[in-house]
């Protein structure tokens, strides 16, 4: 038995200090997986703190054979595809006043305006997630953010391998084609901007 | 090679060797429906962890203070509930008898007889009533009113039976 399950074992009896030593061992993929979820720092850290109440109020359903990575997971996702279909309309947005959201260029990188570049386009996948279905979103951040393979996203997500495949190449295929859409977007937003013509 | 396996590679995530490779970097030059599909894998496998503000388990904990407090109100306010709901059938029920328990013996005796006496001719009166709509009623009510009504009574006894489990349920390490 690992570190890690006797933690869980102690938690499973009752002890609050083991599952806050969860909470803190888990606190950031819990949250990054709301946040990818539910696009809003807010919303991400009120579902990732009903995530660990329902995780400590129904640990003694898990099973210790199971990992537990998976089953934590497995709560948030559940809860926030709940929370994104409650919600009439998608909310979606690149938040400017979360520190940890924004990824500031570094000055001191050989390259900081690829630095900006790549910060511009983690933001653009990001807001595209927000179009996706929800469970398709939810397929999508397990497997780039966690590196899940598809049978452990069919178990966090209650659904068959074949269903996980065929989510995740119709999220490709649809976040593929946005990407090309705000290419030639910005392209034609850029040009104005460009070298005058001779 | 056509558009259509490059396209299934890039979808699909597949394990590529280096031929494969070759070949699929020569189609993104040229073709931008892939090279989107392409660098949009590219961004979501570069994209990076977000952790939450500082504070988050304290945070937390104070919400579990909080669910803790509202599940003991949950628990005692369905316990008194079905306590009160208890006690006041058991009022409706005994009533007369607790009447009658207070006058004098003669007027308790004959109050019992009186109430064993209805209770014997009520039974006797709704038995009657009973099997004469069970003889009666089966020739009128098609057998699927039958399967719905029996259907609806198993409904509301589960429906009650899942509440009062849910009220008096104590989830896991919310005791102290």
């Amino acid at each position: 038995m690992n570190e890690e399950q006797t933690w869980i074992l102690q938690a499973k009896n009752g002890s609050d200090e083991a599952f806050t030593y969860i909470v803190e061992t888990y606190q950031t993929p819990v949250y990054n997986l709301c946040y990818r979820m539910l696009g809003q720092p807010e919303a991400a850290e009120d579902a990732a703190q009903e995530t660990f109440l329902r995780a400590y109020q129904h640990l003694h359903r898990y099973d210790i054979k199971r990992p537990f990575a998976t089953w934590l997971l497995s709560i948030a996702a559940h809860y926030c595809i709940d929370r994104l279909r409650k919600r009439k309309l998608p909310v979606f947005s690149v938040d400017e006043d979360e520190e940890s959201t924004f990824e500031i260029p570094d000055a001191q990188a050989p390259h900081p305006e690829a630095e900006t570049v790549h910060g511009e386009q983690r933001e653009q996948i990001h807001t595209m997630i927000g179009s996706l279905d929800a469970t398709d979103r939810a397929a999508i951040v397990m497997r780039y953010w966690y590196d899940f393979s598809e049978k452990e996203i069919a178990d966090a997500l209650n659904l068959t391998v074949s269903a996980v495949k065929s989510r995740l190449h119709r999220a490709r295929k649809q976040l593929g084609k946005l990407w090309q859409e705000s290419s030639t977007t910005a392209q034609v937003e850029r040009s104005p901007y460009e070298s005058p013509a001779f | 090679m056509n558009h259509r396996p490059f396209e299934d590679w890039l979808l699909e995530d597949q394990p590529l060797d280096p031929t494969q490779k070759r070949e699929l970097n020569a189609h993104l030059r040229n073709c931008n429906a892939c090279r989107a599909i392409a660098e949009s894998n590219l961004a979501l496998r570069s994209a990076r962890v977000v952790s939450p503000a500082p504070g988050f388990s304290a945070r937390w904990q104070e919400r579990l203070v909080l669910a803790r407090r509202a599940q003991r109100r949950k628990t005692l306010l369905g316990t008194l509930f079905f306590s009160l709901g208890g006690l006041l059938l058991l009022v409706l029920l005994a009533g007369p008898i607790l009447v009658s328990l207070i006058g004098s013996p003669a007027e308790w005796i004959s109050a019992l007889v009186h109430v064993l006496l209805f209770l014997y001719t009520t039974t006797l009166a709704v038995s009657e009533a009973g099997s004469i709509i069970l003889r009666v009623l089966p020739d009128f009510l098609p057998p699927f009113v039958w399967l719905v009504l029996l259907s609806t009574l198993s409904g509301l006894g589960l429906l009650w039976s899942v509440s009062i489990w849910r009220l008096m349920r104590r989830p896991q390490g919310a005791t102290s």
